[in-house]
């Protein structure tokens, strides 16, 4: 277990929106994607710190009596990019009876990491240009074995919250029965000041952050 | 013996003696059902709300307090009845001949009383003053004994709210017994425990027993009186549901009229009052409709307490509270759980009236309560923010199934255990002063014996053995000022009522506490993890720090800080013990500040953390405001290692966050809330306060009171209508960390 290591930005603990009930997050460094609405640019860098898998299995243990209806959350970064990693961390979590999900880009389709977790949390990055080939193969994957899967989409009003992008997103969860859900997220320019710190050009300054009108227009639309 | 009111009563020994907590665990019936059997407010209760709305803010329009009757001093024979309105109210009774109307209570402090009257415009009647002119009061008392030591640290403010010039509060009689036995019970008890001491030698504290007994007796005699005036006549018995909530209530009533504790809390009540109500629903003379209604205007009555206090005490204590504390829910020694559904109507009150500061509702939280119980309690919390959490699971083994919470987080046995209050000890100045040599960083002063000058950079082993030293002074000087403290308002301003409704034998704490916390932790990590150099003024003084690299921050599960904070309790509170206390009461300890961590601030120098002079604490064992980044798991695991074993006073936690931030919809965030609460509490912590709000309806509310006139806010062990605090208590606040979506 010792020699198991990942690199990771941070871990947060508490959040109630990455998933049911209340969650672990772990944030790991490394991202195939860098998408310029990325919440986390921070987590872009390969560097991060190292832990082993044993330090983080005790880090969350500490709190297991609040996550019970929970669980952890894998995020980042792409948790693909250490996905051996990832497969003893979610063995070893499991045997402490908690449960994990992944938030993943799609683009790694690791059918084993896959198999091993409770859930995926699939963001669909459609904003710039049409959804990755690869996004499919992972999809078909999840339809396969049956995992629950909830889609996300970052809407970024007069890039993606078009009826047609919409409408495209539609056919994704319609062709899909392993999608049960469909989240809908604001883009928001909070992050702002952490590109600014990493020096990084924050390129989607011009654009409008999303409101709630436009997330309820979008779930109208669709009658998700 | 058997009154024919408690006919329908299962019996047991609570008729042979007082015993009210045997009456309830054999009366009571546990509800583990949900929420939907409550009823609205009647007709008749918000005709009373809309008069009791309209005086309230005439109340605020005067600038806090509505009236102040100059001419009488408060007890239990010196008013006439005072109604809302005689034909509305149900339970009646107020604590002058007006609703809002202040007495004046100088056994305090005579000088206390004066200033509190002309700070509101008013001035003490030449009667009062002549009167006072030839008593004296438990400040006078206490002055005459001081120690020069003593009014120094009293002075640079390195003890600070200790009560020397106000009632000590925090003691909760047992309201319940007058309902349950009636007064001439209660007094033939007391009369025989009289007879017994009466055999035994006259040793001085002999002596003072007998001379506390013959004032209890006098004080139950009044309370008959004081109903009389009413109308009642509460020598017997409580008969019905109403009878019973204002026989209680006349006991709290009388208590309120002779003492202006701090804290005069309530106690727990509810479950016992359930089985009146449940009673007479059975014998079918009350509805549902009517439960909810006697227990609304019950809790009307208790928003409407009031004391009269000089603004220096409303910096400490911010917000104008009266911690009429209610202790709701909990579990049976045997396992069975006290919720009722009485328990529930009375957290419905925030619902039925409207949200409000007080009474303070206090949920004893046990991994056991019923599901549905806990789901509501995390409901109210989402839509009020007027409720608090403590660990029954955690004070059960200690104090047994009958306890109460008195003020914030005092734990003790109703009717069998009271406390000292002790206010507390700024550990962020003793720090300052060891630092200092023993030299107050402010005043210059030479407070504590001189000692080690510190040159460079600090060497935390070194630092560590100084602060030993001056740790062991201090908490000499601190027990020995409590010890006259106590010993004078014993001598001239006994708590006779809430007293005699207590057993003859109690036992009694001497409640400590400590402030700044998390400063001191904080402080102490930078000088041991990074490079911490003191910048000495013109003076000699240190007047800031320089501070290189980082260091571990409690707050964030990080256990090479947390077990720094766990530390710095275990010594105060070892070195505590080593003093005697008055009447042999026993050490305990608390992490509180109430709001007086602005004024700790406000007095306190820059520390080794980082902190300016002046700027505030954060509130009791709270991490300090937005050190904590490792979400709000990590901040309460942190706040969840300080062992209550040794700070058995309480450890209070204050914690917000934003509503987006528990959940997306309202069952989430239920849900959330309710596993947040399991978690800390399974973790050991003791208390926490929970709101769930926007820090930027705050900033609006701040800016325009009459937008949001009625919010209320949890702040350290108690609920505020935020427009109640100060400015700088508002920024402060407003500073304090609110968990948030990454």
């Amino acid at each position: 277990m010792e020699k198991c290591k990942a690199r990771i930005d941070s871990i947060y603990n508490g959040s109630a929106v990455d998933g049911k009930g209340l969650r672990c997050v772990i944030f790991f460094t490394g991202c195939n994607m860098r998408c310029g609405f990325c919440h986390n640019p921070e987590t872009w860098t390969e560097k991060g710190n190292e832990i082993t898998l044993s330090e983080l299995v005790a880090r969350i243990k500490r709190y297991k009596s609040y996550i019970k209806n929970g669980g952890v959350t894998l995020s980042g970064g792409e948790p693909f990019l250490q996905a051996d990693f990832c497969k003893e961390l979610i063995k070893a979590l499991h045997q402490e009876s908690i449960s994990v999900i992944i938030e993943t880009n799609g683009l790694i389709c690791d059918r084993e990491l896959i198999e091993l977790c409770d859930g995926i949390r699939l963001d669909i990055k459609n904003q710039e240009r049409e959804v990755d080939k690869r996004v499919f193969d992972f999809l078909n994957t999840c339809e396969e074995i049956n995992k629950f899967v909830t889609l996300t989409n970052v809407l970024v009003p007069a890039l993606n919250d078009t009826a047609e992008k919409l409408l495209k997103l539609k056919d994704i969860k319609e062709k899909y029965s392993c999608i049960k859900e469909v989240k809908f997220l604001a883009f928001r320019k909070l992050c702002e000041s952490k590109y600014n710190r990493l020096n990084l050009p924050f390129t989607y300054e011009k654009y409008e952050e999303g409101s709630k009108a436009d997330l309820q227009k979008a779930y109208d639309l669709l009658k998700f | 013996m058997k009154f024919e009111q408690w006919n329908g009563f299962k019996e047991g020994a609570w008729q042979d003696q007082i015993a009210v907590r045997d009456f309830i665990n054999l009366n009571y019936t546990p509800y583990e059902g949900d929420k939907s059997f409550l009823a609205g407010p009647t007709e008749r209760t918000k005709k009373v709300m809309d008069k009791v709305n309209k005086l309230l803010k005439k109340e605020r329009d005067k600038g806090g307090v509505l009236d102040v009757d100059t001419k009488r001093v408060s007890g239990l024979l010196s008013y006439d009845a005072g109604y809302i309105d005689k034909n509305l109210d149900i339970i009646v009774g107020f604590q002058t001949d007006e609703p809002l109307k202040r007495g004046v209570n100088p056994f305090g402090g005579i000088r206390m009383a004066r200033q509190a009257c002309e700070a509101y415009g008013y001035k003490l009647s030449d009667g009062i003053e002549e009167n006072f002119k030839y008593s004296t009061t438990h400040n006078d008392g206490v002055f005459s004994v001081y120690t020069d030591e003593m009014r120094a640290a009293r002075k640079v403010g390195i003890l600070t709210g200790l009560p020397d010039a106000y009632g000590r509060g925090r003691i909760i009689g047992d309201y319940r017994r007058v309902a349950l036995y009636g007064v001439d019970y209660l007094i033939e008890q007391k009369k025989a425990d009289k007879v017994r001491y009466g055999k035994n030698d006259m040793s001085e504290e002999n002596i003072k027993q007998l001379e506390e007994l013959s004032q209890q007796i006098k004080a139950l005699e009044d309370l008959k009186g004081m109903a009389q005036i009413y109308g009642f006549d509460i020598s017997q018995p409580a008969n019905t549901a109403k009878e019973a909530i204002q026989w209680l209530y006349f006991g709290y009533l009388a208590a309120i009229k002779e003492q202006n504790g701090a804290a005069m809390s309530l106690g727990r009540t509810s479950t016992f009052l359930d089985i009146y109500i449940q009673r007479d629903m059975e014998k079918g003379i009350l509805t549902e409709e009517q439960a909810q209604e006697l227990m609304d205007d019950f809790v009307i009555k208790l928003r409407l307490s009031r004391q009269l206090r000089t603004p220096e005490y409303n910096d400490l204590f911010g917000g104008d509270p009266t911690w009429t504390t209610e202790s709701v829910g909990g579990m049976t020694n045997d396992g069975r759980t006290l919720v009722t559904k009485n328990s529930f109507r009375v957290l419905n009150t925030l619902y039925t009236l409207g949200s409000a500061p007080e009474p303070n509702l206090t949920i004893l939280w046990s991994d056991k309560l019923p599901d549905n119980f806990k789901k509501f309690c995390a409901q109210v919390s989402i839509d009020t923010d007027s409720i608090q959490y403590e660990n029954d699971d955690l004070m059960r083994p200690m104090y047994g199934d009958d306890y109460a919470i008195a003020c914030c987080v005092s734990a003790m046995q109703v009717g069998k255990q009271m406390q000292f209050f002790g206010a507390r000890c700024n550990l962020a100045k003793l720090l300052l002063l060891t630092l200092n040599g023993g030299k107050d960083e402010n005043y210059g002063m030479q407070v504590a014996p001189e000692g080690k000058q510190f040159n460079g950079k600090l060497d935390y082993n070194e630092v560590m053995q100084a602060f030993d030293k001056y740790c062991s002074w201090m908490s000499r000087l601190y027990i020995n000022t409590l010890n006259v403290i106590h010993r004078m308002h014993d001598k001239y301003a006994y708590e006779k009522i809430q007293m005699a409704l207590h057993d003859t034998e109690v036992t009694r704490f001497m409640a400590c506490g400590v402030a700044g916390l998390s400063v001191i932790a904080d402080s102490l990590s930078a000088i041991k993890y990074a490079e911490v150099t003191p910048i000495y003024g013109e003076s000699g003084l240190i007047t800031d720090f320089e501070i290189k690299g980082d260091f571990p921050k409690y707050g964030n599960d990080d256990d090479r800080v947390d077990s720094i904070a766990v530390d710095v309790l275990t010594r105060f509170s070892n070195e505590l013990k080593k003093t005697p206390t008055y009447r042999d009461s026993q050490h305990t300890l608390s992490a509180l500040t109430i709001t007086s961590n602005v004024v700790y601030g406000k007095k306190t120098g820059s520390t080794p953390d980082g902190r300016k002079k002046g700027e505030p604490f954060a509130p009791g064992a709270n991490p300090m405001h937005n050190r904590e980044t490792s979400g709000a798991l990590a901040s309460l695991n942190s706040v969840s290692k300080l062992p209550y074993n040794c700070c058995q006073d309480g450890i209070s936690n204050t914690f917000s966050i934003l509503p987006n931030a528990l959940g997306e919809n309202m069952d989430k965030r239920v849900d959330n809330l309710s596993d947040m609460l399991n978690g800390y509490f399974e973790n050991g912590g003791h208390h926490l306060n929970v709101n769930v709000l926007d820090r930027e309806k705050l900033v609006v509310a701040m800016e325009n009171p009459e937008m949001y006139p009625n919010i209320t806010i949890r702040v350290s062990g108690y609920a505020v209508n935020f427009h109640k605090l100060s400015k700088p208590q508002q920024l402060e606040v407003l500073k304090r960390t609110y968990h948030g979506e990454m």
